[in-house]
């Protein structure tokens, strides 16, 4: 084993990884479904659902619906068009 | 005499930029290829027919996990929106797209001249974290607040490496620098240039004048006022918070050889930062009474993450039912996302040319030491992004073919190198070595400090284009 942890000298190191996972676990299974059923949270992702939006994207490719230019815009705005 | 036999070995094998540049760039030509031979007969030049362009049928060789809230097996299928009783299960796809990671390792080991036996086993353990790390980042709560996966699979990583350490039959495979070079060669089909006037003048002069001031501007009040020692720790927080988050940290942060904890300091600031501001820009908008399309703008050109940026002109819209700040806010910050490439390939030039300068060195010309120097990996996204531009501007059935190839499976694919890559970094890390700055608070003053600089900036440029220049024509 290289890089060992200093955090926890003295736990035996499989031990120490149930715990991290057991806390994981924890937060992943029962805390984090708890607050998604807070109204506030639970409204925010109603929204967000609704209008097909992906909040995890990392860049705009991720996203539900490609950003194409509004239709709003007028024409002459744009130097050239992209797609039809 | 006496020979060194690994030596042998290494001269045969390719470097690992020019790896990652043939893997990368034999993906996007895969990807297109597929993309053109299975073109649609009928309307194939309809934007309207195709809204993600054509479909690929590499598309079915990857995905991720989707969205779960209560437990964690909902991930593994796909709901139909508009019917909730059909369910596609995704689990295949999810092994294939490991297998792409595991695919590419061995072939990167191959390329490079290594043990492909040596380098197998850890690179399937690392596939299947990238999955977790994936599950983690998809439970709904976490992915509607945009904490994107990178930062969970530094977690996995971290704790993996901080409790068991890291098992030496693990250590050939953790090659993070190779995936994330591999994933931003394939990255650069998605920065298409083409894009960036797809707003017109009041979206370029939005993102490309603020954009790099800001950029500047951060990372010398980084270097010379807070005196930040790591210059790479300040672009690398100046990229992420001036063009778009964690994808431009990725890129920049390549491109200066930024060190992996530096990289995960910087991500976890823009992380933390982009859920509060995503949260609370919509509603100081609304009651400061600004435009919402000047907002929506102000969104686009503040807010580091693309997801964050459209949800908060979505939340600003449904405020003042309007679908305009979403539409803006959303373009802008496509059209950052797509200087990413030039700012990328900018530094690597100044990193290579006058930061990485050995003053006390041998006296050459100052291209052929920025030449030897230069992250050549840059080259290949460069490269993809250009063929891939080139090839959208062309007409519209060819910019049907990129979208396609790029939704159905380049993005996909780059994410899962991405994730993995984090994994390994997050494995690697070590943050004693930063404990010194991070006590001294200077990143966090760097990112906040850049950030005020953004705000009054983006909001100024947004209000003089959107708001006052082409007023008209952005008017209903």
């Amino acid at each position: 084993m290289t890089h060992p942890s200093g955090i926890l000298p003295k736990i035996p190191p499989g031990l120490r990884l149930a715990f991290a996972t057991a806390i994981l676990a924890v937060v992943w299974l029962v805390v984090l479904p708890s607050i998604g059923r807070y109204p506030a949270v639970e409204r925010h992702v109603r929204l967000m659902e609704s209008r097909d939006v992906n909040p995890s994207a990392m860049v705009y490719t991720e996203l539900e619906h490609l950003p194409l230019r509004p239709a709003w815009i007028e024409r002459h705005l744009v130097l050239w068009p992209t797609g039809n | 005499m006496a020979t060194d036999p690994g030596a042998d070995v290494r001269r045969r094998g390719f470097h690992e930029d020019s790896a990652a540049i043939l893997i990368g760039v034999a993906l996007v030509a895969l990807a297109l290829a597929i993309g053109w031979s299975t073109r649609p007969t009928g309307d194939a030049a309809s934007r309207k027919a195709f809204p993600k362009g054509w479909p690929n049928r590499l598309s079915a060789t990857i995905d991720k996990p989707q969205t779960w809230s209560d437990a964690p097996q909902q991930a593994l299928v796909v709901v139909d929106k508009k019917d909730k009783t059909k369910v596609k299960p995704v689990s295949i796809p999810i092994l294939l797209g490991m297998t792409w990671v595991v695919g590419i390792l061995a072939a990167g080991t191959l390329l490079r001249g290594r043990s492909l036996a040596a380098v197998l086993p850890g690179a399937c353990l690392l596939a299947l974290l990238g999955g977790l790390a994936y599950l983690m980042a998809a439970q709904k709560v976490i992915n509607y607040y945009n904490l994107e996966y990178p930062l969970w699979a530094l977690l996995v990583g971290l704790v993996i490496g901080n409790t068991i350490g890291v098992a030496r039959w693990l250590e050939p495979a953790l090659q993070g620098e190779f995936l994330i070079k591999t994933g931003l060669v394939v990255f650069g089909a998605e920065v298409l240039f083409s894009r960036l006037l797809e707003l017109g003048l009041p979206g370029l002069l939005t993102s490309w004048v603020v954009t790099p001031i800001v950029l500047v501007v951060t990372y010398l009040f980084g270097v010379h006022w807070l005196k930040i020692p790591s210059k790479s720790l300040c672009m690398v927080i100046a990229a992420d918070m001036s063009v778009c988050g964690v994808s431009a940290a990725i890129a920049t942060g390549a491109a200066c050889k930024a060190k992996k904890e530096e990289l995960s300091l910087a991500i976890g600031l823009s992380l933390l930062f982009t859920v509060a501001m995503m949260v609370v820009m919509p509603p100081f908008i609304q009651w400061a009474g600004i435009d919402p399309i000047v907002g929506g703008a102000w969104l686009g050109g503040t807010i580091d993450a693309t997801g964050a940026v459209v949800a908060a002109g979505e939340m600003l819209g449904k405020n003042l039912d309007d679908k305009r700040p979403a539409e803006v806010a959303a373009t802008v910050k496509m059209i950052q996302n797509s200087m990413i490439g030039i700012i990328a390939f900018a530094v690597a030039v100044y990193w290579a040319g006058w930061v990485d300068r050995d003053a006390a060195g041998p006296k050459t010309s100052l291209v052929a030491e920025a030449w030897r120097r230069f992250p050549k990996f840059i080259l290949g996204f460069i490269g993809t992004s250009i063929v891939c531009s080139w090839l959208f501007t062309m007409s519209p059935e060819l910019a049907l073919l990129v979208d396609g190839a790029i939704n159905g499976f380049t993005s996909r694919l780059r994410g899962w190198l991405f994730c993995v890559g984090f994994i390994c970094m997050g494995l690697q890390t070590n943050f004693r070595e930063l404990a010194p700055t991070l006590a001294s608070g200077r990143p966090l003053i760097l990112y906040c400090g850049g950030q005020v600089l953004n705000l009054v900036l983006s909001l100024a440029m947004a209000s003089l284009t959107f708001g006052w220049l082409f007023r008209q024509g952005v008017t209903p």
